[in-house]
Order: C-alpha cells, then structure tokens, then sequence
C-alpha cells in the first residue's frame, strides 16, 4: 500500500510546476500554458481527496522535512500537518483552483486576453502558495507563505497593468495586507522569543507550551517580565494583525473592493474562496493558543461581527455586481471572525467551507454575466438576463440564497451555526453578545443586497442593447458554474447540528465528527479539546433561553431565517419589478456615506499624510544609516582594490623582483623563527 | 673526494649569475639563458646531495628537471618568437598592455 501522505508534497508542487512551465514556456502552448494548470490542480485534487481519506482512515501526519536554518535556540524547517482541518482545506483549495482555471479558458482565452501565460503562471503559483500555506506545520513557514499568497494577489490584481485602475489597486492591496502582516511577522518572532518553538501541533507545540505556562509548568519568556498571560493576548492580537489585514477585516478591509479590477476568476479564487480565507484559516489553525486568551476572542468576535455589519451595509448601494460580492466577501469573513471569537472553531470552518463554494459559484456566475454584458458590470445596465442564460441564473440564485441564508441552502447551515454559538455564548459575555447583535442585524441587509443584485441582473426588463443580446457562454463557463451550484445547495448537509439537536438524529453532524477527530486526528487539535481550553482558560460558557437548549435553538434559528427573509421580501419589493428605480435618495444623507464607503479610503490617506513625517524619518535612516554602512563597506573595498592592482606593471622584471623579494622574505623569516641567527 | 659544501657554493653562484639575469637584463633571450643557469643550479646541489648521501634518486631527479628544462627552452623560445613578430624586438619592458 502506497502511503498517501507521501504525496502531500506533491499537492504543493504539482501547481509550482505548472507556474515553472507556464512562465517559461507558456507562449508556445496552446491556450497559454493553461492546460498544465489545469492538470496541475486535476493531480492535486486527486492526490487531496485521496489525503482526506487516508485522514478518514484514521491516521494524521506531522512532520519536519528539512531544516534550513538551525542553532543552539531553535530550528527552522519546513513540514507538513496533515490533519483533518487542514486536508478539509486542501480539498476546497483545489478543487476551487480547478474549477477557476478551468473557468478561465471561458473567461480569458475566449474572450482573446493577452499575456495569458503570465496569467496562468500566477494562478499556479497562487495555488502552490496556499496550498502550502494549508499543510504548514509551523507558523514561520505558514508566514512564508502567506506573504507568497500576497504576492499573487499583487501579480493577479495587477494583470491589466496597461490600464489606470489596476496597477493602483494591485499596490494598494499589496501595502495593506503587508502592513497587517508587519504585525504578523513581529508576531512569529515573539512565538520564537517565547517559546523556542513555532510548531503547531504535537507534544513541544508552542499552543500546548502556552498552556503548560498558564499552568506554571513551563517557563515561557516574556518581555519587560509581563505576565503570561497578558503577553500572550499581546503575542495573540499581533498574529491577528496579519489575519486581519490578509482576511479583509475592519480597520484593513479597503483594499479588497478594490481588488476587483482584477480579472473576475482571479476575484472567485482570490479574494473570495481561498487568500482571504488564510486569516481564518491561520486563527483556527492555532485555536489551541488563541482559545488561552480571552481577551483576544473577544476582540475577534467584536472586530468580526462588526466587519459583518459594517461591510454589509457598504454592499446595498453599490452599482457594480463586483463591489456588490467584494463587500459581502467581507461580510461573511466577519462571520467567520464572530464564529471564531465565539469560540466556535467548528462554525467558522463550515462557513468558511460553505463560503468558499457559494462566494466561488457568486463570483464565477458575475464572471459569466461579465462575459456576456462585454465587460459592462454596472446592474443598472443589465436586467433580465435569466431567459437568455438559464444555467447561469440557475446557479447564481442557488448561490444567492445560499449567501443570503435561506433554508435549506449551505450558507443557511453555517451562518445558523455561527450565530447561535455566538447568541449562546453572549449571553454570559457582553462584547460576544454586541458580535452576535451586530452578526444578526447583518442577516437582513445580506439577504437584501443579494436579492436587490438578483434582482437587477437577472429580473425585470432588459436595460440596455447589451442586456437585450448577451454573448453566450460556453461549457467552460457553466461546467464550474454547476458543479459549485450542486455544492452551494447540499454542502451545508454536512453538518446539520440543529436538526440532530432538535430531532435527535445520530450521525447528521459529519463535519463535527471530521473536526472532533472521531476519525482520527492529532491529539489536542480538534474540537472538543478547544471547547475545554476555551471553558478552562477564557471562562466560555453557554447559555439558554428558557433554560431549554431546544428553545434557544429554535428561537436563534428562527431570527436568523426571519431576517434573512425579510430582507429577500424588501428586496423583492423594491427590485423584482420591470422597470426598478435605485430608491436610494430616501436614505438622505446616508447615501452619500455608503456610496464613498464610510469615507474610509479617504480617513486612510489623511492619516498616511499626517504620519508622513515618520515615513520620511524612516527613509534617511535607511538611505541614511543603513545604505551608509553597506556602501562604506564597498566603498572601502573598492578604494582598496584600486591601490593593491598597481603592483601589477605588465613588466616581467618587476614579477621576477618580487618574487626574490618574497623569497627572501620567507627566508629571513624562517630564520628568525628557526634561530639561525 | 670534494666536500659538499663546495657544490653547493658552486651551486649558490651559478644561481645567483642566473637571477641577477633576469632581474637586470631587458632581453627576452637573456631571460631564457638566465633561468637555464638557475636550473642548472637546482641541478648541481641535486647531483651533490645524491654523491652525499649515496641515493640515486637526486640523479634520477636531475634528469627529469634536464628534460622539463628542454621543454621550457621550447616554449619560452616560442614565446620570444611571437614577440619578435608582435613588436619587433625582444625586449621584455615594451609588452605592458596586460597590466591592472
């Protein structure tokens, strides 16, 4: 028997190849190189669902592979952790990487992009990035390669390079992530300073030294001899940093609607499905230390909800199908952020699950409108699209509903399940409880935005020549369009806690199961073991309406669903007519607000302008100082060389005379050691 | 039998002739001559330690660096052959160019 986990490294690689082979001979391919992107993910796919079995099977891996640094301190290596969160997230990776190269050939090939092997090298080496990203077994190498996923996303968002909004955006993306991740790194660093070690999971990890030092039985370092437990709140919030900007969280959430000008499958993979789900993913990776620090969930569960709400409400005025599905992107990443501050840490990884379908299906399906408005992405020009593209439609609406909630579609699952571990668990914590207020009154306004952008695209009368004869798509557009629409109805089926709870049916709860290591796993990284360090460490608690889990459940469930359908019946109101009007002059001054998004960007450039001093102080200390110091060095050196080469005249007796001169030398020398004097 | 100590100044002399040569002469041709004196200096103190010590394996030395002298007059006559053609003389001061 083979060992799968043989092949792990193979998944990571197999999409390297693919950018190595697009980059360096994707021109003379045919179709630019996509074809071995489209293998490349095909192999890794495979090679995933056949590591999650294997996990199925009841075995893990946790191994170092190389140590490219070592010392006295610590090691640095490369390894990989296979468990079951991380082979689940190998899966979805893949198979979203798949379906978006595939997609491409719709998108880019047939609509006569240029550059194309330029564009498949990305998406390969983006899926390599994350891939490795997932199966990181230490925070520095996950570190490594998040900065990595970052740089895709600069290279991606920036395809379009010759025109104006692009390159910006791509630099914009680029500099708020990367200051999130300034936090992050200064983050791994103190995981080292603190622990020695930076591994995840297994005995020595640092999440279970942190709790051996919570206990006293291990000696963990701390600076300016601040208590643990304060310092790991400390350590805690600066690895946030990174999962804040990475995840597009409040205050660092700008640069994602922005990242809209890249191209729209680069949108599905990227800032929908997978790279801003690294954030998420990096928290529940290391739930086991973040789950010690109760001040630290509740940040993120306030910071989460907020962005749900926050970001939701930007999306209702919005005129472009793109910034409608990058502000609701945002949004349902502030759930998982709610889920994961409420100590739920299966939750978040269901909806980030259910998400990374139903936002990749969203995003494909805008992709496909795209294609068929020629690039116009305004709704106020679309409108009755759903007789012209029937698949399209089709599985745009089962996305729609999924992302807006409703029953029985997959977003409905995870985001029930996140607001009720939320709703629960406020009821002894206040900041939870304004996550979950906050959470909840983001239900309607998501159910609204959707259906009012269901609405204008797909309803009503055609509003414009475009709209009237859309180009149609080809296999290669509604081949991924179906598999993710099956996917965004029944993958919230893996997990129906409530029915299980409510009726009593063993065995519906899969994907808890899959997390709580009921089929294998390793020791201490999975749920249950979380939820004791969460009522050990942080004090978590649930609570009951009534006293009765039934009734809490029913009542939670109940709000949600009544929400989310409210918000589709206003939506359907307003919108779902031949002829809709924007109705937005009734907010009054709040449109304003909306449209230029809180005024966000702007409150970022004036603080950019009021700290400009700082920058500037900053860059004569490195011109300055440290370009000095390395400069000096070579100048000296040169200067040096400059001196020492005259001595090679070009005449012979010269050589000749030296060399005497050095015999003689070795001579007196020797006889000055040897004595002969 | 003559003492040892007399080759060896024999020897000392001939290679001193030999390196004042080659560090005063400007003449390619001088050079060849003077390194020639210099081996032959090398030559006579093996040959004297080989009768010293009663070891042939001085002589069979001095036979080799015999040899490797004839090959180095073929090459070193080579060289002062293309800088006769290059410059039209043999002095060895006028060829800088591969200087610094």
């Amino acid at each position: 028997m083979v060992d799968a986990f043989a092949y792990v490294p193979a998944i990571v690689l197999l999409p390297f190849f693919s950018f190595l082979v697009a980059l360096g001979a994707g021109k003379y391919l045919p179709k630019g190189g996509a074809f071995g992107g489209i293998a490349a993910t095909a192999g890794s796919f495979l090679l995933s669902i056949w590591v999650a079995l294997t996990v199925l099977g009841g075995r893990e891996y946790n191994e170092t592979l190389y140590t490219w640094a070592g010392g006295e301190q610590f090691e640095l290596t490369f390894g990989l952790l296979i468990d079951p969160l991380s082979a689940l997230m190998l899966v979805i990776v893949t198979l979203i990487a798949l379906l978006v190269h595939v997609f491409s050939l719709g998108y880019m090939n047939d609509e006569g992009e240029t550059g194309l092997p330029r564009y498949y090298a990305g998406l390969g080496l983006f899926t390599a990035s994350m891939l490795g990203f997932v199966a990181a077994d230490n925070l520095l190498m996950a570190f490594m390669f998040f900065e990595l996923v970052g740089l895709c996303s600069y290279l991606l968002i920036g395809f379009h390079f010759r025109q104006e909004g692009p390159p910006s955006a791509a630099k914009k993306a680029f500099l708020v992530t990367r200051f999130g991740d300034y936090f992050f790194l200064i983050g791994v660093v103190a995981v080292f300073a603190t622990f020695g070690t930076a591994q995840f999971a297994g005995d020595g990890s640092f999440p279970v030294l942190a709790e051996q030092a919570l206990n006293g039985e291990f000696d963990a370092w701390t600076p300016l001899g601040l208590d643990v437990g304060t310092w790991f709140t400390l350590v805690g919030l600066l690895v946030l940093g990174g999962v804040v900007g990475k995840s597009a969280q409040f205050p660092l959430h700008t640069w994602l609607p922005d990242a809209m000008e890249g191209p729209t499958p680069v949108s599905a993979l990227i800032h929908a499905a997978t790279m801003v789900a690294a954030g998420v993913y990096l928290v529940a990776r290391m739930f086991g230390f973040y789950a010690l620090t109760p001040t630290t969930l509740a940040i993120i569960a306030f910071i989460g909800g907020f962005t749900a709400l926050f970001a939701a409400t930007m999306g209702v005025v919005k005129e472009e199908l793109k910034q409608v599905l990058a502000y609701s992107t945002i949004s349902q990443y502030g759930y998982m952020m709610l889920a994961l501050g409420a100590g739920s840490y299966v939750a978040a990884t269901f909806h980030l699950m259910t998400h990374a379908f139903f936002k990749a299906l969203l995003f494909l399906g805008a992709g496909s409108v795209i294609i068929a408005m020629h690039h116009n992405e305004n709704m106020w020009d679309m409108g009755g699209l759903k007789d012209k593209m029937p698949v399209t439609y089709a599985t745009f609406l089962a996305g729609s509903l999924a992302l807006a909630g409703i029953f029985p579609f997959s977003g409905f699952w995870s985001k029930d399940e996140i607001l009720y571990e939320a709703f629960i668990h406020g009821l002894n914590e206040p900041l939870l409880l304004g996550g979950w207020i906050m959470g909840l009154l983001a239900v309607p306004v998501t159910a609204f935005y959707t259906f009012r952008m269901v609405f204008l695209t797909f309803h009503g009368d055609p509003r414009s020549d475009l709209a009237r004869d859309p180009e149609p798509v080809r296999w290669n557009v509604k081949g991924p369009l179906s598999v993710l629409g099956v996917l965004a109805v029944v993958a919230g089926f893996v997990n129906m806690v409530p029915v299980q709870k409510l009726l009593g049916v063993e065995g519906i709860d899969f994907l808890t199961q899959w997390l709580d290591n009921e089929f294998g796993g390793i020791e201490g990284v999975q749920y249950s073991a979380y939820n004791d360090l969460l009522a050990t460490y942080a004090g978590y608690e649930a609570g009951t309406i009534a006293g009765s889990e039934g009734i809490t459940l029913i009542v939670a469930a109940g709000l949600g669903l009544g929400l989310a359908v409210l918000g589709l019946l206003v939506a359907w109101k307003l919108y779902n007519v031949p002829e809709p009007t924007e109705h937005t002059e009734k907010l009054g001054g709040a449109k304003d607000v909306l449209y230029n998004n809180y005024y966000q960007d702007e409150y970022q450039v004036w603080l950019a302008h009021r700290t400009e001093d700082v920058a500037g102080g900053a860059n004569v200390f490195d011109q300055g100082v440290i370009d000095g110091v390395v400069n000096g060095i070579s100048s000296v050196s040169l200067a040096g060389g400059e001196r020492v080469r005259r001595i090679q005249t070009g005449l012979v007796t010269h050589y000749a005379a030296m060399l005497t001169l050095g015999l003689v030398a070795l001579i007196v020398v020797l006889g000055v050691t040897g004595g002969w004097f | 039998m003559v003492p040892v100590e007399w080759y060896l100044i024999l020897a000392s002399a001939v290679f001193c002739i030999g390196l004042f040569g080659v560090l005063t002469r400007r003449d390619a041709l001088y050079f060849l001559m003077s390194v020639e004196l210099m081996m032959n200096a090398a030559n006579i103190n093996l040959v004297a330690f080989a009768l010293y010590y009663g070891d042939l394996t001085g002589q069979v030395f001095a036979l080799f660096v015999i040899a490797l002298a004839a090959a180095e007059v073929a090459i070193g006559i080579g060289i002062i052959l293309v800088l006769y053609r290059n410059f039209g003389e043999t002095d060895v001061t006028v060829p800088t160019e591969m200087r610094w």
